[in-house]
């Protein structure tokens, strides 16, 4: 390897994860509007209709509506918190996506990865840069000055105690089967089956503690919109609402990705391996992106599906349900992991 | 870059830096777009604390109880139970010198010490909503 190529190589990388960025901000925009179109057939509305065919362009109109509306800061805010929280948040999210592959692109029998960077502990790092927005939310609620942020942060807290550790176990458990903490790792081991079979206890702890995690009804504790107000983003205005919004979809966006690569394959569909070079470009992307799509319209259509849990319920299910079980799942892992050699 | 840390690892974080640089500056630049853009206005109503309407009482960092102290303590143990987790799932089994029946027999015990703290816990009733 030459010094020089070596050494730009990896800013090169960076600024390529910037492009990956810009087309997970179109799926952003994309997820916002599948979400109320979902919301409106449930409900048997129209949704969005107005904007463009189906309504799709809605979303362009409501950023130059929060783009060009005033921003009031209150009086009695921290200001200095009041500015910084959002970018915490933002920052949380953003560091998420550097070792998230989006897809991969097979060209001649070699697999090049659609991600920012490819670190050999790329989910312990997401683990760990995930639980920055924790961070971001005290200062949320602290620096408004505002008790329903307040009660919001506090909210978010008591979740946070009861999500985390399922969610951490079932990380170990699939780490354990793959015997690699690298997310492309982990989708090479689903090459034959997917860990949402071989684990699905596992993978249903995951999944609804990565819900608690997103703050997705039937768990929106932050947010609370019947009794909160807006939660922690009551005294926001304008774009500086729009950056936490923004940011909350974007956790929406990565827990789908994360779910799909964890268990459900990632970019693999079983059993199939092309020597075609079209399909070897497109499908594995492909795939992946409808994989988190789908899991995505899941979560979504839970909103409308499934009664709000209170906070002490939500306390409940995580510590008396959700880390048993992952403690279960725990122990079939090392259990299937030394028998059957998986 | 040499010595006792590998390149390649020192490289895989790069993009890290980029896209920290590239969060940092993202939200001040949003916001000075919507600040040419949008409109000016003055009123000293509007500076005020929401409160559904209503004139805000007294200050909102007021000290509450925190139902959930209890819970947050068993947290911190069983957090880093679980950081304790990832190097073991690492090198317990395959070709890493360690004996994986003493291994795995090892985490059984720690974890089957853990869950006796946790059915304390749960016998002893700190695993519940405290109301006052």
């Amino acid at each position: 390897m030459l010094e020089v190529p070596a050494n730009i190589y990896p800013w090169l990388k960076g600024i390529v994860g910037l492009v990956l960025i810009g087309a997970l901000f179109g799926f952003g925009m994309f997820a916002i509007w599948v979400e109320r179109k979902l919301s409106a057939d449930i409900q048997e509305r129209h949704g969005p209709n107005r904007v463009g065919p189906r309504g799709i362009f809605q979303l362009v109109a409501d950023a130059i509506k929060l783009f060009t509306k005033e921003e009031i800061i209150p009086a009695k805010v921290d200001r200095i918190l009041y500015i910084s929280a959002p970018i915490v948040i933002l920052l949380s999210v953003f560091l998420m996506l550097v070792a998230i592959p989006v897809g991969a692109v097979y060209v001649n029998g070699t697999e090049y990865v659609l991600a920012a960077t490819q670190m050999d502990i790329s989910i312990l790092y997401i683990e760990a840069v995930s639980a920055i927005a924790i961070i971001g939310t005290f200062v949320l609620g602290y620096g408004q000055n505002n008790k329903y942020a307040m009660m919001g942060t506090f909210r978010n807290f008591a979740q946070m105690v009861g999500y985390e550790i399922p969610l951490g176990l079932t990380i170990v458990s699939v780490a354990i089967m793959s015997g690699t903490l690298d997310v492309v790792g982990i989708v090479h081991a689903q090459d034959r089956i997917w860990y949402a079979f071989l684990q699905p206890i596992g993978f249903i702890v995951f999944f609804i503690a990565m819900m608690i995690d997103m703050g997705r009804l039937p768990f929106d504790q932050n947010e609370g919109e019947e009794e909160l107000q807006a939660g922690v983003f009551t005294e926001y205005s304008s774009m500086r609402f729009g950056l936490g919004f923004f940011a909350e979809y974007f956790h929406l966006i990565l827990g789908s990705f994360l779910i799909a690569l964890l268990f459900l394959g990632g970019w693999n569909v079983p059993g199939f391996v092309t020597d075609n070079t079209v399909l070897g470009v497109i499908l594995p992307t492909v795939v992946l992106v409808t994989k988190a799509t789908l899991v995505m319209a899941f979560i979504i259509m839970m909103r409308w599906a499934v009664p709000r849990y209170r906070i002490d319920q939500v306390v409940d299910l995580s510590w008396k349900k959700l880390l048993p079980f992952s403690l279960l799942n725990l122990g079939w892992a090392i259990a299937l992991g030394l028998y059957l050699g998986v | 870059m040499s010595g006792i840390v590998d390149s390649n690892i020192v490289y895989s974080y790069i993009p890290v830096a980029v896209f920290l640089v590239v969060s940092l500056l993202m939200p001040p630049m949003t916001m000075l777009i919507a600040k040419l853009l949008s409109p000016r206005s003055t009123g000293a109503e509007r500076y005020s604390t929401y409160e559904s309407g209503s004139i805000p009482t007294g200050p909102a960092r007021i000290q509450f109880s925190v139902e959930y102290y209890l819970y947050a303590i068993a947290f911190v143990l069983f957090d880093i139970e679980v950081l304790f987790l990832y190097p073991w799932a690492m090198i317990y089994r395959g070709n890493t010198g360690v004996d994986t029946t003493v291994a795995v027999v090892e985490m059984l015990i720690f974890i089957f010490v853990l869950l006796f703290g946790y059915a304390f816990l749960w016998k002893k009733g700190a695993l519940r909503w405290l109301k006052n």
